[in-house]
């Protein structure tokens, strides 16, 4: 069952490696595409740049909009309010206007209702004089002159009395022709000079008139007339500065229904063709508010027309004047906006790192644990993380536990491994060599016999070594002695044998018996098949920190497809000897000192084969064969030259 | 630092760097509202003949969103009067002055170096030290042009014939820029008709000795004064008689002498548009003020010719309009 459950691991794990190996491979070329200027802009970035990134963004883009939108929709609510003001300013303004002109009209009509109509000129001019008088004086605010003027255009009665000057032709005036004009109106004229009296003061009087056609009774006989009421254009004036006080371009003007100008802010400018007004297309509007350009600038026009006379009261708001009144709102709009994005960017930050933070620390143990340490794999933060590093921690504690297995499981399988190949070698050849020994003493070669028990007693010695699987050179040599004795005296001499090993790598490491296979190969395969003597020599060399032991014989050799075969084809059948191959030794070699290490066969057929073992050189010690009987010095290499790759 | 916390204080630097300048930004727009100051130094400033300039460097200031000061000036004023109302000035934070130029040789040199300090309009023609005419701006109507058009009225008057005439000519200052020229101009006309001009008298008139020296000279068909107050003077003295029956011309700019052309004392008047000299010459200097390399330049205003039968003409009432506020 425990089997079961360790082989379906392994191929777990070894699925596990294919994956991992492929993912390596993968990255590996992700990375030196990059390298090469592949994905650099697109590099991933960091959880939390990409939060405050992304929050950033977000944050930005929303108060862009919405000060945007603030800003409009201030803009249009201050517009409106500033029409609204206008128009309520207007209205104000219209309302005096028309106060004013009507007590003006009720001056005419005290004049005509309650003077004129009730007197006859020639019998009650004092009369009209002094009621005239009374009134003047009682308006004399407002008012520049009452006068009445008979058909001919003859003054009859004026107030203030004044010298009337030489032949003002007043029928030929404005005011007297409107009045004749239309007899049942009271008419309201542009403003102009008065042209009438001379007061001794050499002034000329702005004024705008108010006349109509009255009936006179002089001497019992009623005619028509025309009654002149001079209103003082400076109270107009006065009523129209009080409202153009504005510095933003916003103005106001007076127009009669033709469009002719009564006060405008920049009347002379207007006449000196130094400025415009659009007075005429005003005059032809209605009460309301107006969309206007005019040369070129877009302005709001507000029209109030005057009751009595059809005068406008016009109100401009250039567009220049709504932006003058939303600079201030517009910087602070702009402020208000930078302060908050400053604002929300040291906000994100903070949220940004609070969310990261845990998965950070997370990520920082995975890449610890990938370096090979082994750390407290971070829990905490969101629940979700929590529950990633509870998860992340098991699934290392359970990897742990499984590498130790498979480790275990390993060195077993490796050991027995290595037992199976070892007890390979004994069974056939302690047979022949009894055999022999068996012949010598039947034939009385006691001495031979007993050499030959020696050896073999020596060879079993050393094949045994208390069960080490690692000895040191010098006992292999002797077992390779001991060995070649017993053959030697098996085959009678058929062959030399010549050791020429360094006695310097006598202290070091080797695999249990592996020289004696090959020798064995020698004999039968290299010595045997040949009439000459055979000769089989043992050498031993250090290389470059390895140790290389030869076995060369002067046999039969082999071509080279059979060179190549011998390390490979375990299933080859042998001929002769205990059946422990070449492919048997080379195994064992690279099971104890790793795969970079075995044996190399060099031959040519009819001039000999030479085998050698190549192996690191490692000081027999007891820590050392214990390293390297437990796999672990061979594993500690391997690291120790993946240690600079990796760096 | 990490990279992160590297950018996020430069971002915040930044924005912080933007909100400081914006601040920095809305309070000197708030300062730049002072406006500039600019002095009118005008002669007798408070005499009508003045309303009308006034009245246009007042609407020229409104539209052109200048300050603008008259400084209060009785009667003529000397180079050194002139220099240290200048001086003055300037001392109170006038940007640049508006001058009728003091009648006087070192009148120039005065001025062109109060023009190395702040830019100045003078509103009447000033003789530089070499005869001609100066080369600073000036803002007002061609005087020469106005003396020959007054000449042309009266020998329209005349029809066309007023050889051996007598006629005298009145004016303020004499060795004035402006008189002159227009003297000339009235002289070209008449001297090629063989018109007789007696005598040119002028004279300081705050002490009433032009009437004086009027009621005195020799008997004159036609009087032609080239200046207002002249003018006004002088249709004083006809409305008493006292200029033996001779008929008056001249140039003027005051509600006066509309007055005395209203009652036939004078026949008929020149009238500098001095609603735009007033105008003209703030505008003017306001431009350069504010425009970087901008000098002032000189600006020439119309004039119109007024008889008694077109004084209450649309234009003229505009004229007299301006006079009155």
């Amino acid at each position: 069952m425990k089997n079961k459950y360790l082989k379906s691991k392994c191929g777990y794990d070894m699925q596990g490696e294919n994956q991992n190996t492929e993912k390596s491979r993968i990255t590996e070329r992700v990375r030196s595409w990059e390298k090469y200027g592949g994905w650099t802009n697109l590099k991933p970035k960091g959880i939390q740049t990409t939060l405050m990134g992304v929050f950033s963004l977000v944050s930005i883009t929303i108060m862009l909009i919405s000060g945007f939108v603030m800003y409009i929709w201030f803009s249009t609510l201050s517009r409106e309010e500033t029409v609204q003001s206008t128009q309520k300013l207007m209205e104000q303004t219209g309302e005096s206007l028309e106060d004013y002109l009507v007590s003006m009209r009720q001056v005419s009509d005290t004049v005509y209702y309650n003077i004129i109509k009730e007197s006859d000129f020639s019998k009650q001019k004092q009369e009209i004089q002094s009621r005239m008088n009374l009134l003047y004086e009682a308006n004399k605010d407002n008012l520049r002159s009452i006068a009445i003027y008979n058909h001919y255009g003859s003054l009859l009665a004026a107030e203030p009395v004044a010298s009337q000057k030489e032949d003002p032709d007043v029928t030929q005036q404005d005011w007297y022709i409107q009045a004749l004009d239309e007899v049942e109106n009271m008419h309201f004229s542009t403003p102009h000079i008065q042209n009438l009296f001379d007061d001794g003061t050499q002034h000329y009087y702005w004024v705008t008139s108010l006349s109509r056609m009255i009936e006179i009774t002089d001497s019992g006989v009623s005619n028509w007339g025309v009654l002149l009421v001079d209103m003082d254009y400076a109270d107009i004036s006065r009523m129209m500065n009080q409202i153009n006080t504005l510095n933003n371009g916003e103005y106001y003007y007076l127009c009669d229904s033709n469009g002719e100008i009564i006060y405008h802010p920049r009347q002379i400018q207007i006449s000196n063709g130094l400025s415009g007004e659009n007075s005429s297309l005003a005059a032809s509007h209605k009460d309301g508010v107006y969309e206007d350009d005019f040369k070129g600038e877009r302005r709001k026009v507000i029209v109030n027309t005057i009751s009595y006379t059809g005068w406008k009261l016009v109100g401009v708001i250039p567009y220049s004047a709504f932006i003058h009144g939303m600079i201030d709102v517009r910087y602070f709009i702009i402020l208000l906006m930078l302060l908050t994005v400053m604002v929300l960017v040291a906000l994100n930050r903070v949220v940004s790192a609070r969310i990261s933070s845990p998965i950070l620390k997370l990520n920082a143990s995975v890449l610890e644990y990938e370096a090979g340490e082994k750390p407290e794999v971070y829990i905490g933060g969101a629940e979700e993380i929590r529950y990633l590093g509870y998860s992340i921690q098991k699934s290392y504690e359970q990897i742990d536990e499984l590498m130790k297995e498979i480790i275990i499981e390993q060195n077993e399988r490796r050991k027995s491994e290595l037992d199976a190949l070892q007890s390979q070698i004994n069974p056939h050849f302690l047979y022949n060599t009894l055999d022999s020994i068996t012949w010598m003493i039947e034939d009385g070669r006691n001495d031979e016999a007993a050499f030959m028990i020696s050896q073999l007693a020596k060879l079993f010695r050393i094949s045994l070594s208390k069960g080490h699987t690692v000895i040191n050179i010098r006992d292999e040599l002797q077992h390779a002695r001991s060995y070649m004795n017993i053959q030697k005296i098996r085959y009678k001499n058929a062959f030399s044998v010549t050791f020429d090993v360094d006695d310097s790598l006598y202290a070091f490491c080797i695999v249990k018996l592996v020289l004696q296979p090959i020798l064995e190969n020698a004999i039968n395969y290299g010595i045997n098949g040949t009439d000459d003597c055979g000769e089989i020599k043992i050498s031993g060399k250090m290389e470059n920190g390895l140790i290389i032991l030869s076995v060369t014989d002067n046999g039969i050799g082999m071509c080279s497809e059979e060179v190549s075969r011998l390390l490979t084809d375990e299933k080859r059948v042998h001929k002769h000897g205990s059946g422990v191959g070449l492919v048997n030794v080379n195994n064992r070699i690279k099971i104890v000192f790793g795969k970079e290490y075995g044996i190399v066969v060099e031959s040519e057929p009819d001039e000999g084969t030479t085998v050698s073992i190549c192996i690191p050189a490692v000081l027999y010690t007891e820590e050392n064969r214990k390293a390297l009987e437990g796999g672990n010095l061979h594993e500690k290499e391997n690291e120790q030259k993946k240690e600079p790759q990796r760096e | 630092m990490k990279n992160g916390k590297k950018i996020f204080i430069l971002v915040e630097t930044f924005l912080g760097l933007m909100v400081f300048v914006l601040v920095m930004f809305m309070f000197l727009e708030k300062n730049e509202k002072k406006q500039e100051k600019i002095s009118v130094i005008i002669q007798n400033s408070d005499d009508s003949q003045w309303a009308a300039f006034k009245y246009g460097a007042k609407m020229a200031a409104a539209d052109k969103k200048t300050e603008v000061f008259v400084v209060s000036t009785a009667g003529s004023l000397s180079v050194q009067e002139e220099e240290n109302l200048i001086e003055r000035e300037i001392a109170n934070g006038a940007s640049g002055i508006i001058v009728e130029p003091a009648n006087g040789e070192k009148t120039e040199k005065m001025l062109k170096e109060v023009e190395k300090k702040v830019p100045v309009v003078l509103v009447e023609s000033l003789a530089s030290s070499d005869g001609t005419e100066t080369k600073m701006p000036v803002t007002g109507a061609d005087n020469y042009a106005m003396g020959k058009a007054l000449a042309e009225e009266l020998l329209k008057d005349c029809g066309g014939n007023i050889k051996g005439k007598k006629i005298g000519l009145v004016s303020g200052e004499e060795n004035a820029e402006a008189i002159s020229e227009r003297a000339e101009g009235v002289r070209a006309v008449l001297e090629e008709k063989q018109a007789d001009i007696l005598w040119q008298i002028s004279d300081s008139f705050a002490e009433d000795k032009e009437k004086n020296s009027m009621e005195q000279s020799e008997k004159v068909d036609f009087i032609m004064t080239l200046d207002n107050i002249s003018l006004v003077a002088a249709g004083e003295c006809s409305s008493t008689n006292n200029l033996h029956g001779a008929v008056l011309y001249g140039i003027g700019h005051s509600m006066e002498a509309f007055y005395y052309l209203d009652t036939g004392e004078i026949q008929c008047l020149v009238v500098p548009d001095e609603f735009n000299r007033g105008y003209q010459s703030v505008a003017e200097l306001s431009d350069s003020l504010r425009r970087f390399m901008k000098k002032p330049e000189r600006n020439t205003v119309s004039y119109s010719t007024v008889r008694r039968e077109t004084l209450f003409s649309k234009e003229n009432q505009e004229v007299l309009f301006t006079m009155s506020q």
